[in-house]
């Protein structure tokens, strides 16, 4: 009886300390959990990347297709598995650098399909149709399944690209200029801009609205020869022909060059104090004329229109010193010019694989989308 | 007594019942101990970490950002370190070409894991793994000179953003042109990535420029991609009114610090720091409740964790402690089990492997092949070799001190033509795990004395389960008796097919010869004897015999050709021409050969060029006759295969690998006709070889003339090589060495002339670029230009803008303007006082007169050399006299009297004929002994000269010359005497000089040659 009096005392002691124990851990634990559970932090669950307010849908669009980055190769197999090219142009200039991009994307994608593209894409410092020819013929004399050329001087390159033809040399054009079969040029396909005369005229037409159809104007063509400056220039005469009150007071040729454009622009301004605007036909003379017109503190009363994406000119243009640019789409025209030069290397004739000419876009910006652009080509927000 | 061990038995169960309690009490008190202890130190921990949290975070963000600028700047460092690594192993091997240069930067791209690596040179030229290109303007870090390590960003477009690590490059020198810096891109969102600097649910990292623009395209916080930081800031709620000039403040400087502040309704810390070695700022961004929150999570949980960790221990330990007894018995039996099993398997093996020994050994003896066998670990590593005492005899050795147990001792002894292969096959073997693979080679092993012998050795292996191989074990025999045999047999057999196939070349060549010679011989004989038959049918019609004979002569000719070219092949082969090296002029051979091809260049209406390149040595020791008859040889197929309108050239370069005293050439003689196809190509040197007979395509030869041609080269030690496509053309290209024997043509510039500029107008491309590049040379500064009209333009400009040529250089004809109308419109605009040279490759004294009046100053002949051009540049600035001309002297032949010594009536008729008309008197003489009578009785003086025939009946030539020159009389024994015979070879007219005469005239008579000669010695 003691012993099981004994045992029940056991018992009891036993279940209290059960209980005991029980209830400590369940409130520590209870305690512990609740800590470890929390509460959600601030903020969680909003957007956390803010989004650009887009004020013209429209512009903006034009904008994201002036240039076109997100290319993807065609679905064409190339017959051999590697190339050799050779890629001559105007000048040493950043234009031909974005050329120079599509070139490099291209390339590497054909990389990532197992077909290597070997290529060299060389200019002289400054344009010279002669080094040009020079260029030419010492690549007819190395082992390159395609030779392109970006045409300096149409009246003289055009025999030295006969004489690659008929030696059996398969010859392009790109980017910039072409040399067509036309004029007697028997390059056997081109890629880029076919449409300098009415990207001219469409920059003079925007001009001729701005200025209320009336007014001086000053023509900066470029390099001599060089048929996409000419073309524009053409198409700049005549639109500014069509209205009786607008005359072309000054051309210059400034070949391509800030600083000429720049001297010319000085020139020009003290020349004529009652100029109203001026028509820029390549890169570089948008630049300079733009910097003269800032210096000469006149640039409340001179309209300039001008040609491509150079990051300064599109400062200027989205600071409303300059009042349009032509936008070429320079990547495309590298990454087509590889595609076509595969083409023809493999033997193919232009018809249904390819056309003779490659038609690559200009796109007209103005004040608007000046940001965008230089959000989209260089990386850069107000 | 049973009471008692009832009693016992309840004891003993109360005693197990109080053990158990006790040790559940204590292990629970354990329990309990441990619980309120974590509790308590859990809540310290908590308490304490609240109150740092502050302290803690912004020591975590110092900390975090030190060390991750830390990594950024060790990683770019890292990028500089690759670039030297990848500079010092740059070998001269990787420049030799375009191609090696391209392989390096590839594999220097791969092994740093770069998004491009490149070379530049001094001309800014861009050398990539795939690509060469001009890269001035898109790096700028080209614009000036590169001293030091750059690090920048390439041009952004397509906001594709790159960081670019240059530096400078010396001594490194590429196709003749200095490489100056050496850079690699990284991709900078990858390289991001590769320092674990990516953005995650709360921490944000970036790397700014110190203007507060970003390098990278990622979100930062609520701040969009791309936008400006210190922009952006301006508008945050700062925690202190002065961080946001500290901040900026510290950016423009490149301060690190830190500042809180309040950004779209978060409360956020920002921590910067500068990347050392750029202007960049490593900027990290944490949202302040984030770090509370976290530490407080990781509190509580710790405690949670500790609670449960201790019941799981306890039960654990408990669980484990049983597990593990019971366990370890059972192992302990097993164990006892297995290794009784062992020893009855090992046992029964080493019984088999003895048996297997045995019977192997006994094989062995048999075949007389040495054992080898190999132990493999589990790996697949060879842990022993053993060689059989057979197999060493077999090479020679006698124990295992000389032919040691080890795989070397037999895989150096391999002939190195089968090493690789006989190594590739073991391994492959012995890494077969399928097991399907047998060692089966034959191969060249060196002994220690009857040097190399061919073996046959074959083998297998056993294996693991794995298939891991256990033990390779083969057999290995002698078959070299049977392999040189075989070789013998096999040589035997390709020298029979190819004596075979040789012969009957041979005959077929041999007989397509004889066919063709039979046609062409025949042809011009047909013709000899047809149109003599005419012309005796038709003696008294004048013109039409005329005719005839023209024809005559023509296929006479031709004749003529053939058996020179059948007679030089016999003399060649039989090694009897040799050639003569004397000093010779380069241009003067060129002259020539223009002169002597330009009659049928012009007749077959073709278009004909020489040019040259580089050539700056042009006097040279060679055999003028031996290459000119290359030449000629070559530019007879160029003109007969090349239709009319084509083009025929001849192109010299002097190529600059030349050792001294020596000058190397590669002549290169290019036809635009019809070309060879590539079948023909590889027999077009060997003799009596056409590619389609004269009797299919009309065009007559022996098959010889390239024949001739590759064995002239061969003897000056040159090659020849051929390149033809059908239907385009053909180029020949001859490369000679010869010594040289001045030295190189004045390469220094021309005084008066540098920094002039000159005009080249010639209508054919090569011609300007070749006379570009000597003015160049010579200091001027060139330009050129094809079309004559454009010339004239030129001039106009050049004068526009004050900048004139000061020389002209232009060609006579072009099709868009006539040189002399050009020189005509270039004198009206720049007056008399310039330097106009008119290149041509006519004749031009028929236009001197008019050229002079148009205001031509000097002329200059195709092809042009640099020491021409340069000796009629400098003429108007050097005082040399002209030399006087002395007008020829035309010897009259009239009335004088010649012995003509000639035992064959009808050459004694014709000679007789021709020498009668040129008004020589003749006397002839039937044999060399009569001739010598004739002058032993003859007055001093009688004859002005002897024409000497050499195989006469009684007397030869020779022979009677001697004795004319032994005579008494000096005026009789010195008398010109020359040799005419038809021993028309050098060695003849050698052995004529040796035996006294003064001239050789071969026959048949070359008329004009003949009273040239003679008018030579009796002048």
């Amino acid at each position: 009886m003691g012993r099981k009096a004994d045992r029940t005392g056991w018992k009891k002691r036993q279940s209290r300390a059960l209980i005991f124990l029980s209830g400590m851990m369940i409130f520590c634990g209870c305690g512990l959990w609740l800590n470890g559970c929390g509460s959600r932090t601030e903020g969680e669950g909003r957007l956390e990347a803010g989004t650009e307010s887009v004020q013209d849908g429209v512009e903006q669009e034009n904008m994201l297709r002036a240039v076109d980055f997100d290319h993807e190769l065609d679905d064409y197999e190339p017959l051999k598995k590697e190339y050799n090219f050779y890629f001559t142009y105007k000048m040493v200039h950043p234009w031909w650098d974005a050329v120079a991009l599509g070139i490099e994307d291209a390339a590497g994608q054909y990389e990532e399909q197992g077909v290597t593209i070997h290529y060299e894409y060389l200019a002289p410092e400054i344009v010279s149709a002669q080094d040009q020819i020079l260029r030419l013929e010492d690549a007819s004399r190395r082992d390159f399944d395609v030779i392109g050329v970006d045409v300096a001087d149409v009246d003289m390159v055009t025999p030295a690209i006969n004489r690659l033809i008929e030696a059996g040399q398969k010859v392009m054009t790109f980017s910039s200029s072409d040399a067509d079969r036309e004029n007697g040029c028997h390059r056997i396909a081109y890629v880029g801009n076919t449409h300098n005369y009415e990207d001219g005229a469409e920059l003079t037409e925007a001009l001729c609205g701005k200025l209320g159809y009336s007014g001086k104007v000053a023509l900066l063509i470029g390099s001599r020869g060089a048929p996409c400056h000419e073309d524009r220039a053409l198409g700049a005469r005549d639109v500014i022909a069509k209205y009786m009150n607008m005359e072309i007071v000054e051309t210059v040729y400034d070949e391509d060059s800030v600083d000429k454009a720049y001297e010319y622009t000085r020139e020009i301004l003290g020349r004529h104090p009652d100029l109203s605007g001026i028509i820029c036909c390549n890169m570089s003379n948008p630049v300079g004329a733009a910097r003269a017109v800032i210096e000469a503190g006149r640039e409340d009363e001179i309209v300039i229109v001008g040609m491509d994406h150079d990051q300064e000119a599109l400062q200027y243009l989205r600071d409303g010193i300059i009042y349009a640019l032509g936008v070429q789409d320079c990547y495309s025209i590298g990454f087509d010019t590889v595609q076509t030069a595969v083409r023809i290397a493999d033997g193919q004739l232009p018809g249904e694989a390819y056309p003779e000419k490659t038609e690559e876009s200009t796109t007209i910006i103005y004040q608007g989308g000046a940001a965008t652009m230089l959000r989209i080509l260089y990386g850069e927000i107000d | 007594m049973d009471q008692l061990k009832r009693e016992n038995t309840t004891i003993k169960k109360e005693q197990r019942l109080r053990t158990v309690a006790y040790a559940v009490w204590g292990g629970l008190a354990i329990a309990a101990v441990l619980l309120l202890t974590t509790v308590w130190v859990s809540g310290s921990a908590g308490t304490g970490t609240d109150q740092a949290v502050n302290k803690v975070s912004e020591f975590y963000l110092e900390e975090l950002a030190g060390r991750r600028a830390q990594v950024i700047s060790e990683e770019l460092k890292n990028y500089f370190v690759c670039m030297e690594r990848a500079l010092e192993i740059l070998e001269d091997e990787d420049l030799e070409s375009q191609e090696t240069l391209r392989r390096f930067l590839r594999k220097m791209k791969t092994l740093y894991g770069v998004a491009k690596f490149a070379m530049v040179d001094e001309n800014d030229i861009v050398y990539t793994e795939h690509s060469t290109v001009s890269g001035l303007s898109r790096y700028h870090f080209l614009a000036g000179e590169l001293t030091e390590p750059v690090i920048s960003t390439v041009n952004l477009y397509g906001a594709k953003k790159q960081v670019l690590f240059a530096v400078p490059v010396e001594h490194v020198v590429f196709q003749g042109v200095r490489i100056k810096a050496c850079f690699l891109e990284v991709n900078i969102a990858e390289m991001m990535s590769s320092l674990t600097l990516q953005t995650s649910d709360r921490t944000y990292y970036n790397l700014y420029y110190r203007n507060g623009e970003s390098l990278t395209e990622e979100n930062f916080g609520y701040l969009t991609a791309g936008n400006n930081l210190l922009t952006a800031l301006r508008d945050a709620e700062m925690e202190t009114e002065s961080d946001y000039e500290k901040l900026t403040g510290d950016f423009l400087d490149g301060r690190s610090g830190q500042i809180s502040f309040t950004y779209q309704g978060m409360k956020e810390d920002l921590c910067y720091i500068p990347v050392e070695g750029t202007n960049w700022m490593l900027t990290i961004l944490i949202r302040d409740n984030v770090i509370s929150g976290q530490i407080s999570s990781i509190s509580a949980g710790m405690i949670r964790r500790g609670i449960i960790q201790i019941f799981i221990t306890v039960v654990s330990m408990l669980v484990v402690f049983l597990i593990l007894i019971h366990q370890s018995r059972k192992n302990a039996m097993a164990l006892l089990e297995q290794e009784k099993a062992n020893g009855n398997r090992i046992r029964a093996a080493y019984a088999q492997i003895e048996r297997e020994r045995t019977a192997m050994e006994n094989i062995q003896a048999a075949m007389g092949s040495g054992l080898w066998s190999m132990e493999f670990n589990e790996q697949a590593k060879l842990i022993s070799c053993t060689w059989s005492e057979v197999f060493r005899k077999m090479l020679g050795y006698e124990s295992e001190e000389d032919f040691p147990n080890r795989l070397e001792s037999w895989s150096d002894l391999l002939h190195k033509d089968d090493r690789e292969q006989v190594i590739k096959e073991y391994w492959d073997t012995v890494k077969d795990y399928s097991g399907e693979k047998t060692y089966n080679v034959e191969y060249r092993l060196l002994t220690k004395h009857a040097g190399w012998r061919w073996f046959h050795a074959a083998g297998r292996l056993s294996r693991r389960g794995d298939g891991s191989p256990i033990t390779f074990v083969g057999l290995f025999v002698d078959i070299d008796d049977e392999k040189k045999l075989e070789e013998q047999l096999e040589k035997q057999k390709v020298d029979l097919e190819d004596a075979l196939a040789a012969a009957q070349h041979a005959n077929r060549a041999k007989t397509t010869f004889l066919n063709n010679m039979s046609h062409d011989i025949r042809t011009p004989m047909n013709a000899i004897i047809g149109f003599t038959s005419l012309a005796a049918a038709h003696m008294d019609n004048r013109e039409q015999v005329q005719a005839y004979l023209s024809k005559i002569a023509t296929s006479s000719n031709h004749l003529l050709s053939l058996i020179n070219d059948v007679l030089d092949m016999s003399r060649i082969e039989s090694g009897k021409v040799k050639i003569e090296e004397k000093e010779t002029s380069l241009p003067e051979i060129m002259h020539d050969l223009r002169t002597i091809v330009q009659a049928d260049i012009t007749s077959r209406q073709l278009e004909f060029y020489i040019d040259t390149a580089d050539v700056v040595n042009e006097h040279i020791l060679c055999d003028r006759l031996r290459l000119n008859q290359v030449f000629l040889n070559l530019l007879s197929n160029a003109m007969k295969f090349t239709k009319p309108g084509g083009i025929v050239g001849v192109r010299i370069l002097q190529k600059g690998n030349a050792v001294n005293g020596y000058a190397s050439y590669e002549f290169q003689i290019k036809d635009t006709g019809i070309g060879m196809s590539q079948e023909f190509l590889e027999h077009v040197f060997e003799p009596f070889e056409r590619e389609r007979t004269s009797t299919v395509s009309g065009i007559q030869g022996t098959g010889l003339g390239m024949a001739i041609t590759k064995n002239i080269v061969d003897m000056m030690d040159g090659t020849i090589s051929v390149a033809s496509e059908v239907g385009k053309g053909t180029t020949f290209t001859v490369a000679l060495r010869f010594r040289i024997c001045s030295g190189p043509v004045e390469q220094a510039v021309i005084p008066q002339l540098q920094g002039l500029r000159a005009l080249v107008v010639d209508d054919d491309f090569n011609t300007c670029s070749s006379v570009t590049k000597m003015l160049s040379t010579i200091g001027m500064r060139p330009d050129w230009t094809t079309s004559g009209k454009e010339a004239v333009l030129r001039v106009q400009l050049a004068g526009e803008q004050e900048d004139e040529y000061a020389a002209y250089i232009i060609d006579w004809l072009m099709p868009d303007m006539n040189g002399l109308e050009v020189v005509r419109r270039i004198r009206s605009i720049v007056g008399d006082e310039k330097l106009i040279i008119i290149l041509t490759a006519y004749d031009w004294s028929d236009i001197e007169e008019e050229a002079r009046e148009a205001g031509v100053t000097a002329f200059c002949s195709k092809p042009i050399f640099l020491s021409e051009l340069r000796k009629v540049l400098e003429s108007p600035f050097t005082d040399e006299p002209e030399e006087d001309i002395v007008p020829e002297d035309h010897a009259c032949f009239e009335g004088k009297r010649i012995l003509l010594v000639e035992d064959n009536e009808l050459n004694q008729e014709i000679t007789v004929e021709i020498l009668q008309e040129a008004g020589f008197v003749i006397e002839v003489a039937d044999d060399g002994a009569v001739a010598v009578e004739k002058m032993s009785q003859a007055d001093p003086g009688r004859y002005e000269l002897i024409l000497m025939d050499i195989q006469m009946p009684l007397m030869n030539g020779y022979e009677a010359t001697r004795r004319i020159r032994a005579m008494d009389d000096p005026e009789i024994a010195g008398i010109p005497i020359i040799a005419m015979t038809a021993n028309a070879f050098e060695e003849d007219r050698q052995e004529a000089l040796e035996a006294g005469m003064n001239g050789h005239i071969a026959k048949p008579i070359d008329v004009p040659k003949l009273l040239e000669l003679l008018r030579e010695l009796l002048r």
